[in-house]
């Protein structure tokens, strides 16, 4: 089975990880041992451009599921990221702050944001979308844009 | 100076983006005011649609690109009109570099935008010193 779930549109080719979970701003978490890695997917950095900056709340914070953790700046836009788990941040991704393109070039990889500690993240999982659903959801959103 | 001896500028065509924007005001300011007398633009769209004026003029001379964003179609349509980039440059890493100039607008420019279009400028004028330099060592 491949490692994504793909999806094309006109010239552009979305990918989903099925590895991991999603929230429907398109953050994606992903366990690692009792840890879990945060970041964007691919449809998120298609479709907003080229990250200019990469912005994440320091090392201990403690984020609510929901709320703003980070904050991505674009060619197009600045966004805010809503995180999705509860948790405390125990690691960012300095290499970005160099290298803030490494979320355009491997959403799924070396451009993760953050690493959260979390005491309910089997809870809050379950609350999230699955590979596949939010497959459908990236897919609704890449067809609404191309109707723009 | 001899026409032949220019250094070609071609910047990012995109219109409706602010980049491109930033990009074209940069290379506006380069033949207009920083250096008039060696460097000649070339528009990107002349290029994309096969204007053979346009392709003779980036063949075998000195090529600057100043792309918009990381599609770099600049220099990708330089290179597929048998042309060679001497020194390509890019907005978004002209605004790493100065992160307080944050552009924005589309037809009109705000005053980030312009900053960094004449901060640009001035780093692709003085590449061109360098490139003519080179040339005349």
């Amino acid at each position: 089975m491949s490692e994504h779930l793909t999806f094309t549109q006109d010239k552009f080719t979305f990918q989903v990880a099925r590895d991991r979970h999603y929230n429907t701003a398109g953050v994606w978490a992903k366990a690692e041992g009792e840890r879990v890695l945060v970041g964007v997917s691919d449809f998120f950095q298609q479709s907003k451009g080229d990250v200019a900056f990469a912005e994440v709340s320091e090392v201990g914070t403690a984020v609510a599921a929901g709320e703003v953790f980070a904050n991505i700046e674009t060619i197009k836009l600045d966004i805010d990221l809503p995180s999705p788990l509860n948790g405390k941040i125990v690691a960012v991704n300095e290499a970005l702050e160099l290298e803030a393109e490494l979320i355009n070039h491997d959403p799924y990889g070396a451009g993760w944001l953050a690493e959260f500690a979390s005491s309910d993240w089997p809870a809050v999982r379950d609350k999230l979308m699955t590979p596949q659903q939010y497959f459908e959801h990236m897919k609704n959103e890449a067809r609404a844009q191309g109707d723009q | 100076m001899n026409d032949t001896d220019k250094v070609i500028i071609i910047p990012c065509s995109g219109i409706g983006k602010t980049y491109g924007t930033v990009s074209r005001e940069a290379a506006y300011e380069v033949i207009e005011e920083l250096r008039p007398l060696n460097t000649q633009l070339v528009p990107l769209s002349k290029l994309v649609l096969g204007d053979e004026a346009a392709r003779t003029a980036v063949t075998g001379k000195q090529v600057i690109t100043i792309d918009g964003c990381s599609l770099s179609c600049a220099t990708k349509m330089v290179e597929e009109s048998d042309g060679r980039v001497n020194c390509q440059f890019a907005v978004l890493d002209a605004y790493r570099r100065h992160r307080q100039m944050k552009p924005r607008g589309i037809s009109e420019l705000n005053e980030g935008g312009l900053q960094l279009a004449h901060a640009l400028a001035v780093e692709v004028a003085a590449a061109i010193d360098e490139l003519q330099e080179e040339e005349n060592a």
